[in-house]
C-alpha cells in the first residue's frame, strides 16, 4: 500500500520531471518538492488558520479567567482549556501538525531519491520494479550530478586549501528551516500547543540540519526548496509574522 | 504561568524528535541491508563466495568451509563483485571501499593489497595475460599488473562500471551503464570501437560466434560484430535485460527483470521463450544440452535447450540474483538474505547435494 499510494507515484514523478528537465536530477527534486507543497496546500493553510486562532484565543478573557482561577491546580487548568478549545473548535495541537504531516512525505521522498538514483545494484534492480511503462528506461541509471554535488551522497563543498569538506547545504537547511519556521509561525501564547511549536522552532532546524548532513543531498535540496517555497507561501498570503524572526521564545516581541 | 505546569509537557516533542530520526533511518535504506547480492567463481575445486565482509572458500566435496578472508578494523569492507582466478591459483577480489586484493586461492593467504579506485568494484576483475582489468564505480577501468597490481593504464567512461569486462584476444569489451559497450585495446587501453545501444548495460557480453551479444534495460537483446561494434540484429523483450546470454552451441539464452526467458538462434530468431513467476537478473548456466537458470524469487529451473521441456524444478529461500555455475555435475546458486549462501544441486536430479552457510565469528 505504502508503494502504491507513495513511492511508485513519488519515484515516476521525479522520473518523468528528470525527463522533461533535460536529465537534471537537482531541478527533478526543485519541481516535485513545489508540485507536493502544491498538494498539501489546503491542509496547510487549514492548519495556519487554526493555529492563528489558537492564538487568538489564547489571549481572550476566557483563557486568562481560567488560568486565574485554577492556576494552583494544572489537571483542571487543562480541562477546562480543552473544553474552550473544543467549544471553540480548536485544535491545540495545530502549531506542530503542519510539520508532522511532512513526516511521511520527507520518508517516502527520501525513499524515492534513494531508490531513484540507484547506486547499488540491487537497488537499481528494485527500481525496475516501481518504474511505470510510461517512464523511458533509456533514462536509466540517473545522472546523480547538480551543481557541485553528487545527489546521492552526504553534500559537503571542497574548497582548495580547506582540509574538511563545507557542508554548505546543511548549513543552508538549519537557517532556512530556523526562518521558515520563526516567520510563519505566529506566537501562540503558553499553552500546551504553543509549547510544542516553540520545541519545534528550537529543533526542527537542528533535526533536519543533522538529516541534510547525514543523508543523501538530494534530501537536503527538498528540505531548502520546501522552506524557500513555504515562505513564499506564507509571503504570498500576507501573514507572515516577521517579528517572530528574531524572537526565539516564540512569544511576542 | 506556574512553572509546575510546564515541566511534564515537554515529553511529547522530546520523544517525535528522538524517533524520527530512527524512523527515517529505518525507512530511508529500503527493505534490504544488502547494496548487492553475492559474486561466486570456482576453480572446479573451491568455490570462492564475495558477500558482505568477507570471501570464502567452500569445497565443493561437501560444502566445508576451506578458508575465509574477513578483514577488519581499517581494512573492512564490503564484498560483492565476483572474485577472479589466474592460471597460477591467485584469487583477486575487489572491495566497495576500491581496494584490489591478491589471495592464494588455497589457503586465502594475501599476496599483495592494493588501494585501487576509491570507488566500488562491483563487477568481478578480468585475466588479460599478465594483466588484471579492474572495472569500477568511479566510472574509470583500470589495467594493473598481476605480480603487483601496479597500474598499466587507464580507461574513463561516463557512467559507472559495473560489468566484468571480456577478454578476447587482443580486445577486451566493456559493457557499461553509459549505454555503450566500447572495444579497447588490451596492452594499451586505447579505443577500438564504441556503439552506443539503447540503454545501460549490467553484465559482461556474451560471444557467438564472432558476434557479442549485450543485453540493455532498453529492453532489447544486440548482437554486435566484434571487429567494429556494427549492429547485426537485436531482440525486443519485455523489460531490462541484466544478465547476458548463455550460449548453448548456436543458441543464446537470457532472461528479463519482468520473467520471461527467451531462446534465440544465432540470427537472432526466437526459437522459444517462456514467461516464470518471478524476476530475473542471473545469466543462465548450459551443460549438456541443459540450460540452469534461476528466479529472483527463489526459484531453480532445468530445461532442455532445445525445446524448454522441464528437467527439474526447485524452490529455495532467498533471492537469486547471481548467476548459477556448472562444476561437473554440480550446479551452484548463491542465494541474498536466504537460509544458506551457497546450495549445490545435483544437476541431473535437482538434488540438494549440500548447502554452505557461514557460521558466525
Amino acid at each position: 500500500m505504502w508503494d502504491l499510494l507513495v513511492l511508485d507515484p513519488m519515484i515516476n514523478g521525479l522520473l518523468f520531471a528528470y525527463d522533461l528537465l533535460g536529465n537534471n536530477f537537482g531541478l527533478s527534486i526543485i519541481v516535485v518538492t513545489a508540485l507536493i507543497r502544491l498538494i498539501t496546500l489546503p491542509l496547510t493553510y487549514q492548519q495556519q488558520r487554526s493555529t492563528q486562532k489558537m492564538q487568538e484565543l489564547q489571549q481572550s478573557k476566557r483563557a486568562k479567567d481560567i488560568e486565574r482561577k485554577f492556576k494552583d491546580d494544572r489537571t483542571k487548568q487543562q480541562e477546562a482549556m480543552l473544553k474552550l478549545y473544543r467549544e471553540e473548535g480548536v485544535n491545540p495541537f495545530a502549531g506542530c501538525l503542519p510539520l508532522l504531516i511532512q513526516f511521511p512525505i520527507i520518508i517516502g521522498l527520501y525513499q524515492a531519491l534513494i531508490r531513484s538514483l540507484a547506486d547499488a545494484p540491487l537497488q537499481l534492480f528494485e527500481l525496475a520494479g516501481h518504474m511505470y511503462d510510461a517512464i523511458p528506461s533509456s533514462l536509466i541509471p540517473l545522472n546523480s550530478q547538480f551543481l557541485w554535488m553528487d545527489l546521492s551522497q552526504p553534500e559537503r563543498l571542497f574548497i582548495p586549501g580547506i582540509p574538511i569538506g563545507i557542508p554548505v547545504l546543511t548549513i543552508l537547511v538549519v537557517i532556512t528551516t530556523y526562518l521558515s519556521t520563526k516567520l510563519t509561525t505566529p506566537p501562540t501564547g503558553e499553552g500546551q500547543g504553543a509549547q510544542m511549536t516553540q520545541m519545534m522552532g528550537l529543533y526542527m532546524p537542528l533535526l533536519l540540519g543533522y538529516f541534510a548532513y547525514t543523508f543523501a543531498a538530494g534530501l537536503a535540496l527538498y528540505f531548502v526548496t520546501s522552506n524557500v517555497l513555504q515562505v513564499v507561501q506564507y509571503a504570498a498570503t500576507g501573514k507572515i509574522d516577521w517579528r517572530g524572526l528574531l524572537n526565539i521564545t516564540g512569544k511576542k516581541a | 504561568m506556574n512553572p509546575q505546569t510546564r515541566r511534564p509537557r515537554r515529553g511529547a516533542p522530546w520523544l517525535i524528535i528522538l524517533l524520527l530520526p530512527l524512523l527515517l533511518a529505518a525507512c530511508a535504506g529500503g527493505a534490504s541491508p544488502s547494496s548487492s547480492w553475492p559474486g561466486v567463481a570456482t576453480d572446479g575445486e573451491l568455490a570462492y563466495i564475495a558477500y558482505g565482509p568477507a570471501i570464502y572458500a567452500v569445497s565443493l566435496v561437501d560444502g566445508r568451509e576451506a578458508w575465509r578472508f574477513h578483514p577488519e578494523g581499517d581494512a573492512a569492507s564490503q564484498f560483492y563483485a565476483p572474485p577472479a582466478l589466474d592460471e597460477e591459483g591467485i584469487l583477486y577480489v575487489g572491495s566497495y571501499d576500491g581496494d584490489l586484493t591478491a589471495l592464494e586461492a588455497s589457503s586465502g593467504t594475501i599476496v599483495w593489497t592494493k588501494e585501487l579506485t576509491g570507488g566500488r568494484i562491483v563487477g568481478g576483475p578480468a585475466v588479460a595475460g599478465d594483466l588484471l582489468i579492474v572495472p569500477s564505480s568511479n566510472r574509470t577501468l583500470y589495467a594493473v599488473r598481476r605480480e603487483n597490481g601496479q597500474n598499466v593504464w587507464t580507461f574513463q567512461s561516463d557512467r559507472p562500471l559495473w560489468a566484468t569486462p571480456l577478454v578476447d584476444g587482443d580486445l577486451i569489451f566493456l559493457a557499461g551503464l553509459d549505454h555503450s559497450m566500447y572495444a579497447l585495446d588490451r596492452q594499451s587501453g586505447e579505443l577500438v570501437w564504441q556503439q552506443e545501444l539503447e540503454g545501460a548495460l549490467a553484465d559482461q557480453p556474451a560471444s557467438l560466434n564472432g558476434l557479442l551479444l549485450a543485453g540493455t534495460f532498453g529492453h532489447s537483446l544486440n548482437a554486435l560484430d566484434k571487429s567494429n561494434g556494427e549492429i547485426a540484429w537485436s531482440v525486443e523483450t519485455s523489460d531490462w535485460v541484466w544478465g547476458n546470454p548463455a550460449v548453448n552451441e548456436t543458441t543464446a539464452l537470457f532472461g528479463d527483470v519482468s520473467g520471461v526467458l527467451y531462446a534465440v538462434d544465432e540470427a537472432g530468431n526466437s526459437v522459444w521463450d517462456v514467461t516464470l513467476d518471478g524476476q530475473i537478473a542471473a545469466s543462465p548456466a548450459t551443460s549438456n544440452g541443459a540450460v540452469y537458470f534461476v528466479t529472483e524469487a527463489g526459484n531453480v529451473l532445468a530445461r532442455q535447450v532445445s525445446d524448454n521441456s522441464p528437467l527439474w524444478e526447485q524452490t529455495i529461500d532467498g533471492q537469486l540474483l547471481t548467476d548459477p555455475i556448472v562444476v561437473d555435475a554440480t550446479l551452484l546458486v548463491a542465494a541474498l538474505n536466504g537460509e544458506a549462501l551457497l546450495t549445490a544441486f545435483n544437476t541431473e536430479s535437482g538434488a540438494i547435494r549440500w548447502t554452505y552457510q557461514p557460521a558466525e565469528e
